[in-house]
């Protein structure tokens, strides 16, 4: 192997990071996205490092996530059992929030006039009551495809998680009748009991698969003409990687592709510092992701929403994005009160001290205020800073709360950090896991300036700022391993517990995801991992808990059940020992590892770190003179002391003064909390 | 005042709601909290004043002032200890009604109470004379189910085994609401946890002033949204088709008093208190005009007892508005609660025409439902929601299928629904031309029509069956709601009244269900905005390919030409 290309596709920049395995040398650099055929952001990208063969190229993309969010992909025919075309419109009947009269119901991706009956019907605890009805169905897929329209047909049979076969039989039909409509079954995506949320990922996944075909084709078509390159893989929202063909079968998994790079890379930085218990914090100009890994693995998750009522149900690196970053605007409520977005400065015109004409105070011009952010070293000396107009936008709210600039500045920071800390507690408090055992990784070009803060406020004890913050998505790209999870529903209880039908669907997931795999060209290095999700009887949200075994035998099966007890007791605080205890589905994940980077250490320091001057800072505390280094100069095994400030190309880190500092081997900024007598 | 304290406390005090109410969702037995989300989860300072709230169930937040303050009276700060709990429903010491059960824990910082964690949910199965807890019929409170005063369930954390053995043996699902109530109490233990640490951080001192600073300013804001009101005395009438004993209508009536930022909400004039189970309780008086003024003002005003201030209501005892002991009121949480907030809306209209909107369908469904599931071999009982049509504003139509604006319940799931309960479901659908027209049109309401397969009992509480949701501003009235029976075998859907000699065709006591029998529940549609002659052709042709009004329908009240 020689190069190995992650790229990031952004709003505004598209990110490059490339690995040679002869040189170990990693190189970074990024061009403008061109939202209206990103393969021409990629392709200018890629062909201003012409001179060298690449050989594997991962990227992650937005065009699903467009596609959808901006509500512009395909008519959508919608298929489904008599009497339940009206779900993707009833929803789950609930509004948004409470008391705001000015709501309006949110539309699903296919219009009513598009939506069709099918006459059969299988019920949980009847199997088929009513067989499928094929005449009846044909004609329904005559009509569907004498509609010129219709671009895509979703189907979605009640209770097909069940039993599957009626689907099944339909995907066959429909796409007899209708040879140029692509047919999704909501099996194959989302075998899981909830109507509502099968049927919403379903027709999204239809909704999206013309656009998402067309776009992955025309790449390859690109990238073939361009040059030879071995191997492309799209990353989906697992984290996994997939091939172009892979990826165009079930496109719903590309729904959140862009912002899983972030999450690889982590993963990795754990592995490489010994870190198992990672909290991601990546902070841009409007948005913030968090995540966790956990045990050195990633934490997953199956509930999003594209807005509120219009679910997608895929396995997906549970990220969390909160609308707050360095271009947030700080504002005054009519009581009174200080608020910090979740409008957001943009690009355009940017927070005030960007100078083009931006008025509003952001969460970045408070930094400058605060001397946090250095104005003539911004971007790497790209870009100089207007510290009289951050100055006078910060003004223009302390007035309205009789406050100096600085105190309204440290409270912008203050609030948009607590924002954060708000974020983290998703991810972290609510699932059960302590703060005190995690690091905080920060990245994104504002999540460093911020990252002792959060510490401070969270209870996050150390922290690690990586290098190139900027381009740490993409970093994660050239890190994805492939990965397929499976999921079938099994529902029994402990007291009526077939070992031996469980066994069965334990085994056929585990072929079946290496199959899938295989079927990628993706056979070497291969986990699986399995795990049962449970709950007590009668509850309705179950609890995963992970297994080792290949089939359920008497012993595996107490061990089960005692293991249940305790996962519930551990998440919960309470177990109720005795009670009848439901597996509702079992899951597997296959994965096969694909060989990593190996990085190259950074040279070793040799005598005491010298800063590059001084700078008067603002903290909670009051300012203080602050000793300003630059990352280029630091070098393996520096330490010092906050407070401190860490300037480079794309980001600044600031380090408090309870904190202290430490480069490893690799660059990696690690910070830890100073010890108090 | 210490502004950025403040919103640091006050999203802290939400997430630590928030994450109680996660806890209730994932691991409560009835699909009501973990599906329905029938709950709330709230933060309370020593005084009983509500200091932070997450969003679940609103028909419980304004209640919760009432409740605690009526929990303290009973039983006074000196006699709780740390880790304690106490439990709670009477209707009649500030409960909003039976099923409706309160967890309260104190929360000990340097050995005072400062603040109580609270979670409020409805449990499915009470006991009294039905199985679900909403007999139609009910006369007397102790028809509806076992009454809860103020009662230490756990004492400085340890079960207390007497009380949960009264309470288990009065139900007749034992096992599900075991399950229930530790799910909830799981909540406030947690709510105390997280809320000490929260406190600790910053001194109690600095934290109790820090919550009084937050009510103020939130007093501050609602004072001055309503100060934007004009000033004068807006009233409405609406009325409550019938109580499920007597076929007569009783009537409630609003005048809303604005004057200079604060609003007085008197129900006097309305009807003597129903023998049916259609009275609200003084909880429900003071939620339901909380709601309304909720509904109109900046959502954005951090909720708490500060918003309440401004706030007067006047519920003249003896009334189906403040029900005396020991009438029943299973239903005044749920019918008229959104009733006296459509009312409320309805007086208001003249005030705030674009803060309004005309009657939604005012009703739960509340169809319930009980038996011994073959299946499983134990007892089950269920509670079904209907989704209204929502009323059209000056500026939008009416949502469809939506919950009654006192709840915010999700469905149960079709799939989950039938793996719990034995009904096959056999239509799940909007009900075209069931909004009504209007400039902006009523939202549809939905129909539910299902076959059971076992034996069983059903009764209902619901309403606008007989009078429909009305539109304002010449809009139109929404379509009627019905619940339709038809015996295994026979071939005509009939109402209660017809089938089985029922008072009521909305509120009635266990009708016997046998496998094959069906019933069809049809909500009630949202009234209209405006004349339907101002609404636009292209409105109205969009809705006719949509199916949501037929053609022959739109060329009637529209003139659709298309």
């Amino acid at each position: 192997m020689t190069r190995i290309l992650g790229i990031d596709v952004g709003g505004t920049f598209t990110d490059f990071v490339s690995y040679d395995s002869k040189t170990q040398k990693l190189e970074v650099w990024k061009t403008s996205s061109t939202p209206d055929d990103p393969s021409d952001g990629i392709l200018n990208g890629m062909a201003q490092k012409s001179s060298e063969q690449v050989e594997y190229m991962r990227f992650g993309t937005t065009v699903a996530t467009n596609a959808i969010l901006e509500r512009k992909g395909s008519t959508v025919a919608f298929v489904t059992t008599q009497g339940f075309k009206d779900v993707p419109f009833i929803q789950r009947g609930k509004r948004k929030s409470h008391y705001d009269i000015t709501w309006i119901k949110s539309k699903p991706l296919v219009k009513r006039r598009d939506c069709y009956e099918i006459d059969e019907r299988i019920t949980p605890r009847e199997g088929v009551y009513k067989p499928l009805n094929e005449s009846q169905a044909r004609t329904v897929a005559k009509s569907i495809n004498s509609d010129p329209n219709i671009e895509a047909i979703a189907i979605c049979l009640l209770c097909s998680y069940v039993f599957p076969e009626h689907e099944r039989r339909l995907k066959t039909i429909f796409e007899e009748e209708c040879p140029n409509k692509p047919v999704s079954i909501s099996y194959e995506l989302l075998p899981k009991w909830k109507e509502h949320e099968r049927s919403s990922t379903t027709i999204a996944d239809a909704y999206i698969k013309p656009i998402v075909s067309q776009n992955l084709l025309r790449l390859q078509d690109r990238l073939n003409e361009a040059g030879d390159i071995k191997k492309v893989a799209v990353i989906k929202s697992n984290g996994g990687e997939t091939t172009l063909e892979g990826a165009r079968q079930y496109p719903i998994h590309l729904s959140l592709s862009g912002p899983t790079g972030g999450v690889i890379g982590a993963k990795y930085i754990a592995g490489l510092s010994g870190v198992s218990n990672l909290v991601t914090l990546d902070m841009g100009g409007t948005s913030t992701d968090v995540s966790t890994i956990v045990s050195a693995r990633e934490s997953f998750t199956t509930s999003y929403e594209i807005e509120f009522g219009v679910p997608i149900q895929i396995p997906m690196l549970d990220i969390r994005t909160m609308g707050a970053g360095g271009g947030s605007i700080a504002w005054i409520d009519k009581g009174g009160m200080l608020r910090v977005g979740p409008q957001s400065a943009g690009a355009q015109p940017g927070p005030a001290c960007y100078g083009r004409g931006g008025e509003d105070p952001t969460v970045t011009d408070a930094n400058v205020v605060l001397g946090r952010i250095n104005p003539s070293n911004f971007l790497g000396g790209e870009m100089s800073l207007d510290v009289d107009a951050a100055k006078q936008a910060i003004k223009n709210v302390a007035d309205q709360i009789e406050v100096s600039i600085d105190e309204a500045a440290i409270g912008i920071v203050q609030i948009a950090n607590n924002n954060m800390v708000g974020a983290l507690r998703m991810v972290l408090t609510e699932r059960g896991l302590d703060p005190r055992d995690f690091t905080l990784l920060a990245f994104g070009g504002a999540g460093p300036v911020h990252i002792t803060d959060v510490m401070h406020s969270a209870s996050i004890p150390s922290g690690i700022v990586p290098n190139f913050p900027g381009q740490f998505s993409a970093f994660g790209f050239i890190m994805t391993d492939a990965r397929v999870d499976l999921e079938r529903t099994a529902p029994m209880t402990s007291k009526a517990f077939n070992a031996e039908h469980a066994s069965r669907v334990l085994s056929d997931l585990v072929t079946e995801a290496k199959q899938s795999l295989s079927t990628q060209g993706y056979q070497a290095n291969l986990e699986i991992y399995r795990s049962l999700e449970m709950r007590y009887f009668g509850q309705n949200h179950e609890l995963e808990v992970a297994v080792e075994f290949d089939s359920f035998d008497e012993q595996t099966i107490l061990d089960v059940w005692q293991q249940f007890h305790s996962v519930h007791k551990t998440r919960y605080n309470f177990d109720i020992p005795g009670e009848t205890i439901e597996l509702i589905s079992i899951k597997v994940t296959a994965v096969s590892l694909t060989p990593k980077p190996n990085l190259l250490e950074i040279e070793r320091s040799s005598g005491p770190v010298i800063s590059e001057g001084t700078r008067l800072v603002r903290y909670d505390s009051g300012h203080i003179e602050t000793p300003i280094y630059s990352r280029e100069h630091l070098k393996a095994g520096d330490s010092f002391n906050g407070p401190a400030i860490i300037e480079e190309g794309a980001s600044v880190t600031i380090i408090r003064p309870e904190y202290n500092v430490k480069i490893d081997l690799y660059g990696n900024i690690l910070i830890g909390e100073i010890a108090t007598k | 005042m210490d502004m950025i304290n403040m919103n640091i406390v006050e999203s802290a005090m939400i997430a630590i709601a928030r994450e109680m109410g996660i806890n209730v969702q994932k691991t409560a037995y009835s699909t009501i909290f973990s599906e329905g989300e029938d709950f709330t989860c709230a933060l309370a300072n020593r005084d009983g004043e509500l200091i932070a709230v997450a969003d679940f169930c609103p028909s419980q937040i304004g209640g919760v002032p009432l409740l605690v303050r009526s929990m303290i009276k009973e039983i006074p700060l000196s006699e709780m200890s740390e880790g304690d709990v106490v439990i709670h429903n009477d209707p009649y010491r500030g409960g909003l009604h039976t099923p409706e059960h309160t967890v309260f824990k104190p929360i000990f910082v340097e050995d005072k109470i400062v603040a109580f964690s609270v979670c409020v949910g409805h449990f499915v199965e009470v006991g009294g004379m039905v199985p679900g807890g909403f007999p139609g019929e009910a006369t007397e409170i102790f028809h509806e189910g076992l009454r809860v005063p103020p009662i230490k369930i756990i004492k400085e954390g340890k079960d207390v085994p007497e009380v949960w053995k009264m309470m288990l043996a009065n139900v007749r699902t034992p096992r599900g609401n075991y399950g229930d109530m530790r799910a909830l109490i799981s909540a406030v233990d947690l709510g105390e946890k997280r809320l000490k640490s929260l406190i600790e951080k910053y001194g109690a001192q600095t934290f109790e002033s820090t919550v009084q600073d937050l009510m103020d300013y939130s007093e501050k804001r609602m004072r001055a949204e309503l100060e934007t009101f004009k000033d004068g005395k807006y009233t409405f009438v609406d009325k409550v088709e019938d109580d499920g004993i007597e076929d007569k209508e009783y009537e409630i009536h609003i005048a809303v008093y604005v004057q200079g930022g604060e609003v007085v909400v008197d129900y006097t004039g309305s009807s003597k208190q129903a023998k049916g189970p259609i009275n609200a309780t003084l909880g429900v008086a003071w939620s339901a005009a909380f709601n309304a003024i909720l509904h109109m003002t900046d959502e954005t005003i951090p909720l708490n007892s500060g918003c309440f201030r401004p706030i007067r209501v006047i519920a003249p005892a003896g009334t189906v508005m403040n029900v005396d002991y020991p009438g029943s009121e299973v239903g005044g949480n749920t019918e008229t609660h959104p009733l006296i907030v459509s009312a409320i809306f309805g007086a208001m209209v003249d005030c705030v025409p674009d803060r309004v909107m005309a009657s939604e369908g005012t009703t739960h469904g509340c169809f319930v439902f009980g038996g011994h599931d073959e299946l499983n071999d134990e007892p089950y009982g269920g509670f079904d929601f209907s989704y209204v049509g929502y009323g059209g504003r000056s500026f939008a139509d009416g949502n469809d299928a939506t919950d009654s604006i006192n709840g915010n319940c999700a469905n149960t799931p079709m799939e989950v629904f039938e793996t719990r309960f034995p009904w096959i479901v056999e239509e799940y659908a909007l009900r075209p031309n069931s909004g009504g027209a209007g400039q902006f049109r009523g939202g549809l309401s939905n129909v539910k029509q299902m076959m059971c397969t076992g034996e069983m009992l059903v009764s209902q509480m619901t309403n606008k069956h007989k009078i429909c949701a009305w539109g304002l501003k010449n809009g139109g009235g929404g379509a009627l709601g019905a619940t339709l029976y038809k015996k295994a075998g026979g071939n005509k859907w009939e109402t209660t009244v017809e089938a089985y000699g029922k008072v009521s065709p909305s509120k009635y006591s266990n009708i016997p269900m046998n496998p094959g029998d069906r019933v069809r529940v049809l909500a009630p549609g949202g009234g209209g905005f405006g004349a339907p002659a101002d609404r636009s052709q292209e409105a109205v042709t969009e809705d006719v390919r949509e199916g949501y009004i037929s053609e022959d329908q739109a060329r009637k009240i529209y003139d659709f030409r298309g």
